[in-house]
């Protein structure tokens, strides 16, 4: 469930993207979790087609997902579709320029527009993308074989996907598990149901198989993934259909196939991008070199992940990364020694860690950093040095302390510094206990901590509430400028206006990425 | 630095001129060596009118025989000790407190003496940081490895050192693997943090600001100073 300003937030976006009937019915999903389409009727108090077609939109851009729960024992036969809101998908709409700069960078102009069409559309079969690409460039004849080879550029970087089946059965958590199974793993498997969210568990089902998710066409169609798409024709909302035949085997097959498989932007995978670059950001003061030979094993690496938030990189050799190393520019005057060295520099702390002959990268040390410092900036900015040492003395014991021992850590008057730390408390920073003791002249012990799991969504809170604000701010400067006449002065104004409030948001939104999705 | 030291009272003489009252004061005071005793604790102890017992302690105090010392750990209170005694660092708070106060200046010069030790991004040992503050000679006294080490941390507290252990190689390829070492910050070259840079982020009215409330991102006054071109 996402906190409460994320959730502001996020209808916000759809709002200002999609106007307010989209909004209303994107804010119910949001608010009661997964509906039935006759629950979202009464609950909204729409019209049966303003709902549907809200949620048509919804689909479209990937921000609803469709999925039929089996009700548990009993009436087993029971299938209702309902309809969840993917949070992460709507607030992915506020980064689509950081997504574009990506591409852009890495595969040039031609995809770029490929891509730019993908985004504004939400979803698209390659049929669809390659007459958009033949009418925008009208005059210039444009063979659709290379908006093809361009599309398969975009595939060949995962920078799009395969869209996830429309329904999705998704069997009650207890039926997940295997009879046979032993007693560990099934408390294993048990404690992943239970971490995972349900938007997770539907996102999951619905998603392609690896093997098919990024490929155009497969010889098998219907064979590889039959078992998902069973129920896709029985949803008439959605309005695929993706029941193939074998006449798909023969090139007729492969038109139809362009025609029918509909394919969107890969989020993950900007995401994935988007992480390692913090990363990078992170170790800049460590020098160049580091800088250089951490975006190498990156790079080596990067194909080897199966998911955005893991924890540690595949292992490379010390040969492997000056390899990498010196295939770009920057690296190519590199010794081997400068590699070595820039490694120890990584290794302490240990952002990269060796062993057994090789390194591997330690994205969670890595994010963990980058995080407090995060949290850490705002405690000296707010409250102040003292409260920043405080914070920090906590933050670093990582279990409670009583108040005198943390003056004597910080250096700070004994009397002086339980006000401090009142402050941190009220105002959800830190976390306090009240410890009686009897007989000994002082009766009541105070003992503080930082709750990071607490803590840390409480700051995420505030971040979504920082942007929309942002956003509001920005909305309402541009509002003003439009209704007053404003001399040509201010329009300077507004230009700054825009510049700060514009960087501020790409600036914070990497944040909430931080806090969020790495 | 304040290791106050008088000298020993002729006690025989003076200690044996005592009346009765003030004999019961002296003793319970003494008793208690080098910890003392407050004033609150010494009255519930004895058992003696409040009006004498102040009589006592101020007849005690003329003849040398106790004397007050400030308590770091409670600064109003009055805490007495005998004479013959030097009182324990728990009650002056030990190197770091001057008349039971925190002696600040001596700490900064303390701890600007560490941080000159270790340029940028280099690292340090407890045994080196010890070295150098005996080096400087920035203490007339001579302090503890684990003051220094009290000092260390709290440099990690003010974010300028950082705990790492020793890898054996680089730069740490002359300290033992895995010992506690302190690496210095290059603070120059960090970047603030986000959040911090934009009012909202270090605002005292966040968990008050709604859309179209009375303190509203339209209206509000950090953002006029902010876009104030
Ligand atoms: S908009 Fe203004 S009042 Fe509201 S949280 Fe931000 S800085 Fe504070």
């Amino acid at each position: 469930m996402a906190s409460q300003y994320g959730l502001k937030y996020a209808v916000h976006i759809i709002t200002s993207h999609f106007g307010n009937l989209v909004a209303k019915v994107c804010e119910c999903l949001l608010r009661k979790g997964p509906l039935t389409l006759h629950n979202l009727i009464r609950f909204t108090e729409l019209t049966p087609l303003q709902v549907k077609n809200s949620l048509l939109v919804l689909i479209q851009h990937n921000c609803v997902q469709a999925f039929i729960e089996e009700s548990g024992v009993g009436d087993g036969a029971k299938l209702n579709t309902q309809y969840i809101a993917l949070f992460n998908n709507i607030i992915h709409r506020s980064r689509f320029s950081k997504f574009l700069a990506i591409v852009s960078k890495e595969l040039g102009e031609e995809c770029l527009k490929l891509f730019e069409g993908l985004l504004q559309h939400g979803r698209l079969t390659l049929a669809q993308i390659v007459d958009r690409a033949i009418s925008s460039t009208k005059g210039s004849d444009i063979a659709p074989g290379a908006i093809r080879e361009t599309f398969l550029k975009l595939l060949g970087s995962h920078f799009v996907e395969r869209c996830p089946a429309p329904e999705p059965v998704l069997s009650p958590p207890n039926q997940e598990l295997p009879s046979s199974a032993k007693r560990g793993s099934k408390s294993a498997k048990l404690q992943k149901i239970e971490t995972e969210t349900l938007e997770q568990r539907v996102s999951e089902e619905a998603a392609p198989s690896e093997a098919m998710r990024f490929l155009l066409t497969t010889d098998a169609e219907s064979n590889v993934d039959g078992g998902k798409d069973e129920n896709d024709s029985s949803s008439s909302l959605v309005g695929e259909k993706r029941k193939y035949d074998a006449l798909e085997l023969d090139k007729e097959g492969e038109a139809t196939n362009e025609r029918v498989i509909l394919w969107r932007a890969n989020f993950e995978e900007f995401i994935r991008r988007l992480r390692h670059k913090a990363c990078i950001e992170h170790v800049r003061h460590l020098g160049n070199g580091a800088v250089i030979v951490l975006s190498a094993m990156l790079e080596a690496t990067r194909s080897a992940e199966n998911k955005v938030k893991i924890d540690a990189s595949a292992p490379l050799s010390l040969n492997s990364i000056y390899e990498e190393v010196i295939k770009n520019d920057a690296g190519r005057n590199m010794t081997f020694d400068r590699v070595r060295s820039s490694l120890i520099e990584l290794g302490c702390p240990p952002l990269v860690k060796a062993f057994n002959d090789s390194y591997i990268i330690d994205f969670k040390a890595i994010i963990d950093l980058a995080q407090n410092d995060e949290v850490e900036s705002i405690v000296l900015k707010r409250y102040g040095q003292e409260a920043y040492k405080m914070f920090r003395a906590l933050s670093q014991a990582g279990h409670l302390l009583e108040t005198d021992k943390i003056a004597e850590q910080t250096f700070y008057e004994k009397k002086d510094t339980p006000k401090v730390l009142y402050k941190l408390w009220k105002e959800e920073y830190l976390h306090m206990e009240k410890l009686q003791i009897t007989g000994a002249r002082q009766s009541q012990l105070l003992l503080w901590k930082v709750n990071k799991k607490n803590l840390w969504e409480h700051v995420l809170d505030e971040m979504f509430h920082a942007a929309l604000n942002l956003s509001l701010r920005l909305a309402h400067e541009l509002e003003k400028e439009k209704e007053l006449l404003n001399p040509p002065q201010s329009r300077d104004r507004i230009i700054r206006v825009r510049l700060v409030l514009e960087s501020a948001q790409i600036k914070l939104d990497d944040a909430i990425m931080l806090f969020h999705d790495f | 630095m304040s290791q106050l030291k008088r000298k020993r009272p002729d006690s025989n003489s003076v200690a044996d001129s005592l009346t009765e009252h003030e004999r019961v004061v002296y003793d319970a005071i003494r008793s208690k060596q080098e910890m003392g005793i407050s004033q609150r604790d010494l009255k519930r102890e004895i058992n003696l009118l409040d009006k004498l017992a102040s009589k006592s302690l101020k007849s005690l105090q003329d003849k040398n025989l106790v004397r007050l010392v400030p308590n770091f750990q409670s600064k109003g209170m009055k805490h007495y000790i005998a004479a013959e005694f030097n009182p324990s660092t728990e009650i002056t708070g030990g190197a770091w407190y001057t008349d039971g106060s925190l002696d600040s200046d001596f700490i900064g010069v303390l701890k600007a003496t560490c941080l000159k030790f270790v340029p940028n991004l280099k690292v340090a040992t407890l045994e080196g940081f010890v070295e150098a503050v005996k080096k400087s000679r920035v203490s007339q006294v001579e302090l503890s490895k684990k003051q220094i080490e009290e000092l260390v941390e709290s440099l990690v507290c003010d974010n300028e050192l950082m705990k790492v252990k020793s890898t054996g190689i680089g730069e740490f390829a002359s300290i033992p693997v895995g010992k506690v070492c302190y690496k210095r910050i290059d603070k120059g070259n960090r970047v603030s943090g986000t959040m911090a840079s934009i009012p909202c982020g270090v605002c005292p009215q966040i968990s008050i600001c709604t859309p179209d409330g009375i303190v509203s991102p339209k209206t509000c006054v950090y953002y006029n100073t902010w876009l104030d071109f």
